[in-house]
């Protein structure tokens, strides 16, 4: 298939900003959220016909004095991460409430940060990589700026400072690459992976890298804005924030640091290994103590995102298809657990957990969102049978041999989980409903729905975790730098070119691995 | 400019006693002036009158299965059809009811209810073997009847001499005389009875009680329908109007025996005998007001007690779980909040309470919970009845001219709120109409 679903994956985004600006002033809140959810609903649909029928790569020259191109490719790595990115945009505009406040800027907001995390996903070129990464800050901060809570200005503040520090230390990065390159100056990730660096630059280069998409994750120590700003954004922005935003730290690092700077990054895993489990503890352990849902569900994510550093900094193929699997699934747990918070704070008016109690009841409460976000809660502690089971598993099997003590320090932390989730749902589910605040209307099935089309992925999910896994076998295996776990002791795996763009690991073949 | 003033004209009585200072000082004012602990509000007259109604129909069932089990089942040890009343116990005329009663005191009541004949026939599931309706749970919820009945039993101590009989030795010898009559020809159970004699005994004691409250229900049941038909006929005009007719009910049969009677092979034993001269306030409507609207057990509702936690009182006076307490949202036990007795009432409202009940809240999506909160209002214009009543048979009328008279009556009603000064009370909340 030619390129032009790669151009449209793009274009969706736009046309749909400039329709929703076109719409008569007649349109109702709840019409234009539908027509601005149709783009990135698009954007799924040709996602799909992508898995079935790869699109070419698309190669424009745009700025060429600045090595600037506009080349875009899909693989196994981008296509999961772009099919994520449209459902949970298209998702996070639905969850948004029928009477949104300045729809036609919100969600025109929204689809620019499709845009660019999009971009970034489609992006074959360091340039045109690092241009949608900031593109993805001025929406952003202007959606948090906006709409939410009390303290929305602080924390549009404090993501604006965090993601600027980590789009300069992108760009560095960037720059580092083509200055440092004795193989010459070049931005396509081709030249990247040819590029010809010095140890001492490469680990500059990746100590930038590490520090721009660690604050996009974000990951310890570099979260400080992220608990605030999912405190205090508004449901729809925050599913974003949190289900793709962050996943384009994850994707920067696995194409970035593992893919182009594979011996920096060996030398320097036990120290990213350390921060990953160092996340995992600090997460859980601080969404235990919360007093309030999102911030909980923020520190939760944190955890999360360790286990998913623990994963890369491991780099066995086993270990990065867990980090590609991790990505989807907390993708989609985060955005459930978000919808469903959204939906107790529109009820309810509130996330603060000593205010509610006794959600579960049948009659007042919120029964139905309730065991959405039980689900979604079992789903983070990893229960089998649910998205979180497998990517948690097959991170923990890949990382095991690389990183014995980080992956079991991980895997406690992820026992805390069910520890905060229980204490999460005991106090809001159970108890007693305070019949003087249990004054709210029930969930529409309309106001359900993006939930309800989530909770069906994360069992779905659960049940065939082929669809968590089985996107990036080939890219993943092809970008390991260490063994799969069951080789060890056969002769180890090297650092070879391979004919694709991406530095690719030639495993042993069939015969070494025979006793001798 | 002066505003113009109306003349008065009425002259002002000046208050003989000071205001009272009680934290329920304008409930207890209002308590003086001869008023119910609930404001008196058309709404708040139509919601008790209507679910009086709602609730009589089931009660009518009640009663009547009550005394079909002290009198009939009795010591069955698989008493698995003790819900399938005998059609004599259906058609069992009311005592204070009808023509035909012995002491016609209100309409109706020459058999069980009509409402109640239909419901019974086909439920909500239509007509159906009684064991599917029984077993589907589509009928009257006999559960809650037997709960009432436990309060009281596990309470005991609660006034009058009930209580005390239950462990004499007249009581004990009618009891022993049943038990073998029952029993007779039955060497296993009268086996076990000569080992373990106590725990028939405590049996019986519970018969005792079923027959207790079916007797106190007799009365209640004829006392809400007449209620009801006074108010389709517009003839409350208040709350207080509905309180009155209630005390002057509790007056009018306060006397009334309570007994225990088995039939057993066609003969009646008398296991307390009208002669006893155990009546209806002291023996049965007091200990049930104090059981079930105020103590009750702390195992149910929607909060957990721990007693080992210490918050449980360790004396059961002080316990306060009953309905004038309860948290109504209905939580599938049989007792307070009363889940049950909920879904029963929700067969018989009348169609103003429907109408009300869409138009608040989350409309029929949560009836039950506000008939439930309509209960517990109604449950404070029966217990400030019971309170008149006391006061009027203890201590002085409210227009006594003796200041004395009117502090020592003062003293009582704010005796009666100190128990809904503990935060769980929902007196104050009865008092907006927000409540729902």
């Amino acid at each position: 298939m030619g390129p032009t679903p790669l151009a449209l994956l793009l274009v969706l985004p736009l046309v749909g900003t400039l329709v929703l600006t076109l719409l008569p002033a007649g349109f109702s809140s709840a019409r234009i959220r539908s027509v601005a959810a149709l783009p990135a609903a698009l954007q799924v649909l040709l996602a799909l016909i992508c898995w079935q029928h790869p699109p070419a790569d698309l190669q424009l020259s745009w700025l060429p004095t600045l090595g600037l191109s506009l080349d875009l490719g899909l693989d196994g790595l981008s296509l999961p991460l772009v099919l994520l990115c449209g459902l949970l945009t298209s998702l996070a505009i639905l969850s948004a409430p029928a009477d949104q406040n300045r729809p036609r800027l919100f969600f025109s907001l929204m689809l620019l940060t499709n845009l660019g995390v999009m971009g970034a996903f489609l992006a074959r070129n360091a340039l045109l990589f690092l241009l949608a990464f900031e593109l993805v800050l001025i929406p952003l901060t202007l959606l948090i700026a906006t709409w939410g809570g009390e303290r929305r200005a602080g924390a549009a503040i404090r993501y604006l400072l965090y993601s600027a520090v980590s789009g300069l230390c992108m760009l560095a990065a960037v720059l580092a690459f083509a200055w440092f390159n004795a193989a010459g100056p070049g931005f396509d990730f081709a030249d990247l992976a040819s590029a010809e660096l010095t140890p001492e630059a490469q680990r500059w280069i990746l100590a930038l890298l590490l520090l721009a998409f660690g604050l996009k994750l974000p990951v310890v120590p570099l979260h400080g804005w992220q608990p605030f700003t999912y405190g205090q954004a508004s449901t729809p922005v925050v599913i974003l924030l949190a289900g793709v935003v962050s996943k384009l730290g994850a994707y920067g690092l696995l194409r970035f640091g593992v893919g182009f700077l594979p011996e920096a990054w060996t030398a320097w895993s036990p120290w990213i290994a350390a921060a990953g489990a160092i996340s995992a503890v600090y997460g859980a352990l601080n969404a235990i103590a919360q007093t309030d849902i999102r911030r909980l569900m923020a520190f939760s994510s944190l955890g999360h995102m360790g286990l998913l550093v623990l994963a890369l900094a491991a780099a066995t193929p086993l270990s990065l298809q867990g980090a590609i699997a991790q990505m989807l699934a907390h993708g989609l747990i985060v955005a459930l657990l978000f919808a469903c918070v959204g939906l107790i704070e529109r009820k309810t008016g509130t996330t603060s957990i000593p205010e509610l109690s006794g959600l579960m009841n049948p009659l007042r409460g919120l029964p139905f969102t309730m065991g959405m976000l039980l689900l979604a809660l079992m789903a983070a502690a990893g229960i089998p049978g649910l998205a979180g089971f497998p990517a948690e598993l097959v991170v923990f099997e890949g990382s095991w041999t690389a990183f014995p003590v980080a992956t079991l320090i991980s895997l406690i932390a992820s026992g805390f989980t069910a520890v905060y989730a229980i204490r999460l749902f005991n106090r809001v589910g159970f108890g007693r409903l305070d019949n003087t605040h249990a004054d709210w209307a029930h969930t529409l099935w309309s106001e359900r729905a993006p939930a309800m089309v989530l909770t069906v992925l994360v069992i779905a999910a659960g049940l065939w975790p082929t669809a968590l896994t089985g996107w990036s076998e080939a890219e993943t295996a092809g970008l390991a730098v260490r063994a799969q776990p069951f080789l060890l002791g056969a002769s180890g795996p090297t650092i070879a070119r391979s004919s694709t763009t991406l530095v690719a690991v030639t495993l042993p073949s069939a015969p070494e691995l025979l006793p001798s | 400019m002066t505003p113009p003033t109306a003349a008065v004209t009425e002259t002002v009585r000046q208050p003989l006693i000071p205001p009272s200072t009680h934290p329920y000082a304008d409930v207890i004012h209002r308590l003086e002036a001869g008023g119910s602990m609930l404001p008196d509000t058309p709404e708040n007259l139509m919601q008790i009158i209507g679910i009086y109604k709602a609730y009589a129909v089931p009660m009518d069932f009640y009663w009547r299965d009550l005394l079909y089990i002290a009198e009939r089942v009795f010591l069955n040890p698989l008493p698995a059809f003790k819900y399938f009343i005998s059609q004599d116990y259906l058609d069992l005329p009311n005592s204070y009811a009808g023509e035909q009663s012995k002491l016609r005191i209100w309409r109706g009541g020459e058999k069980a209810h009509p409402e109640l004949l239909e419901f019974m026939a086909k439920g909500e599931t239509g007509k159906l073997p009684k064991l599917l309706h029984h077993l589907w749970h589509d009928r009257i919820n006999m559960e809650f009847a037997e709960a009432c009945m436990q309060a009281m039993l596990w309470h005991q101590n609660m006034g009058g001499r009930f209580n005390d009989y239950l462990a004499s030795d007249a009581y004990r010898a009618n009891a022993d005389r049943a038990i073998k009559a029952y029993f007779r020809g039955n060497p296993l159970m009268l086996g076990l009875y000569r080992l373990f004699p106590e725990m028939f005994m405590e049996q019986v004691k519970q018969m005792s009680y079923y027959a207790n409250l079916g007797l106190f229900w007799e009365v209640m049941a004829p006392v809400f329908f007449e209620m009801s038909d006074i108010y389709d006929e517009g003839g409350f005009k208040g709350v207080p109007d509905a309180m009155d007719f209630l005390v002057n009910g509790i007056f009018a049969v306060a006397g009334r025996p309570i007994y225990h009677h088995v039939y057993i092979n066609g003969e009646c034993i008398e296991i307390i005998p009208k002669s006893e001269g155990f009546t209806w306030l002291y023996e049965a409507a007091l200990p049930y007001v104090e059981a079930v609207f105020y103590r009750t057990a702390p195992f149910r509702g929607t909060k957990s007690y721990n007693a080992q936690a210490y918050q449980v009182p360790a004396e059961q006076a002080d316990f306060h779980y009953g309905i004038l307490y309860a948290d109504v949202f209905p939580v599938g036990s049989a007792g307070i909040p009363p889940t049950l007795l909920m879904q029963d009432m929700l067969h018989f409202l009348p169609p103003y309470l429907v109408d009300l009940y869409k138009n608040h809240k989350r409309g029929e999506a949560d009836q039950l919970i506000q008939l439930g909160i309509t209960f517990q209002r109604s449950m404070y214009n029966v217990t400030s009845a019971v309170i008149q009543a006391l006061r009027g048979a203890l201590l002085y009328p409210l227009d006594d001219t003796d200041p004395e008279h009117l502090l020592a009556n003062r003293r009582f009603f704010e005796a009666q709120m100190d128990r809904f000064l503990r935060p769980e009370a929902r007196l104050p909340q009865v008092q907006t109409q927000d409540y729902r």
